[in-house]
């Protein structure tokens, strides 16, 4: 009976391993995972004209409150110049033409973990790298992030990109 | 004349094929005509056919609850009462009261370690399962707010870099990059 009562306890131990298996198979399917992002997500670009002169704020950046927080403090105007929405697909680059000539191209690269998006960005003139080479950030949905600086029209240009902005948009 | 217990033993050794050779053609001459004994062969056979089956299929197929309670009533069972699946035995208990259970000491200590063994491994991978990392859910998601620059190559310009707070406290990226006026192409 040795024999029967080994096939006893590999019955039991193969249901358990089974078990831990299944259960992490489940797990991975529900939730988002470190790995290459498979599906596209919107995003919204936000190109605002910004001036230390006196003027109108756009009601639409009310919302934005981190535009009246240094170093946005200085500007007392602020004019949304083209608010184009756009779809991230990995692997493949949005391109936005901005007033300057320069095109920013953005690309997600990944969904992180904890359901952040990484996304690759670039600021420059077609085939030129004069501006902004490269820059890699992690957002989550809804939440902006900002490249200011570009010099334009006796103001600033302030760019600021949400990623999946149907979602915690501010 | 072999006692019961000895009769017992080796028909399980026969089952299990850990008789030698000569043993096992004289256990084979015994038990020859015997009904109760190729009974309780067969019985086995189909047992650990069942077994096999089941141990090959995949462990949601597999009724745990049966197996543990099949181990637990092999092992628990006191002597004079018959195991599960085994209702030949009982008649030949009331002609032979030696149980089927009744195993040497040194047997009984192997079982009961390979028995522990096995469920030693089985609540190690039940322990494995319920302290397995799990993924973040969509709320571990959305508790992670902002954004931040994770690598920035600023050419051959100068920039900063700023974490401004965002409307409800989080860290918002601000990549700020001074440059001239350039011409439009």
């Amino acid at each position: 009976m040795s024999r029967l009562r080994n096939w006893l306890l590999i019955a039991v131990v193969v249901s358990a391993t089974g078990a831990a298996s299944d259960a992490a198979a489940q797990g991975s399917s529900l939730a988002p995972s470190d790995r290459t992002a498979k599906s596209s997500v919107p995003a919204e670009v936000l190109v605002v004209l910004a001036k230390e002169e006196e003027g109108e704020i756009d009601p639409q950046l009310k919302k934005l409150t981190a535009l009246r927080r240094p170093p946005f403090n200085s500007f007392r105007s602020m004019k949304i110049l083209s608010r184009p929405k756009v779809t991230l697909t990995p692997g493949k680059d949005a391109l936005v033409s901005l007033p300057n000539g320069r095109r920013l191209k953005l690309t997600l690269l990944r969904v992180m973990p904890d359901g952040r998006y990484k996304v690759r960005a670039a600021i420059n003139r077609p085939d030129k790298a004069d501006y902004l080479p490269l820059l890699q950030v992690v957002a989550s949905a809804g939440d902006p992030f900002f490249v200011a600086g570009q010099a334009y029209q006796g103001g600033t240009l302030v760019v600021g990109v949400i990623v999946d902005p149907q979602k915690n948009a501010k | 004349m072999e006692s019961p217990k000895t009769q017992d033993e080796q028909l399980q050794l026969l089952f299990d094929g850990e008789l030698a050779p000569e043993e096992e053609a004289a256990v084979r001459r015994g038990i020859e005509g015997s009904e109760e004994d190729l009974a309780q062969l067969r019985q086995w056979s189909r047992l650990r056919a069942a077994m096999k089956s089941a141990s090959a299929e995949r462990a949601g197929q597999i009724d745990s609850d049966a197996l543990f309670a099949r181990i637990e009533a092999e092992i628990g069972a006191p002597a004079d009462a018959a195991p599960l699946q085994r209702e030949p035995l009982q008649k030949a208990a009331a002609v032979q009261p030696t149980p089927l259970r009744a195993v040497p000491g040194r047997r009984e200590r192997r079982i009961w370690a390979a028995v522990a063994t096995g469920f030693a491994a089985a609540a190690a991978v039940l322990l494995a399962v319920v302290s397995w990392p799990s993924e973040p859910t969509v709320d571990s998601a959305s508790a992670v707010r902002g954004s931040e620059v994770v690598e920035v190559d600023f050419g051959g310009n100068t920039g900063t870099i700023f974490e401004v707070e965002g409307g409800a406290g989080e860290s918002l990226a601000v990549v700020w990059i001074d440059e001239e006026e350039v011409a439009i192409p």
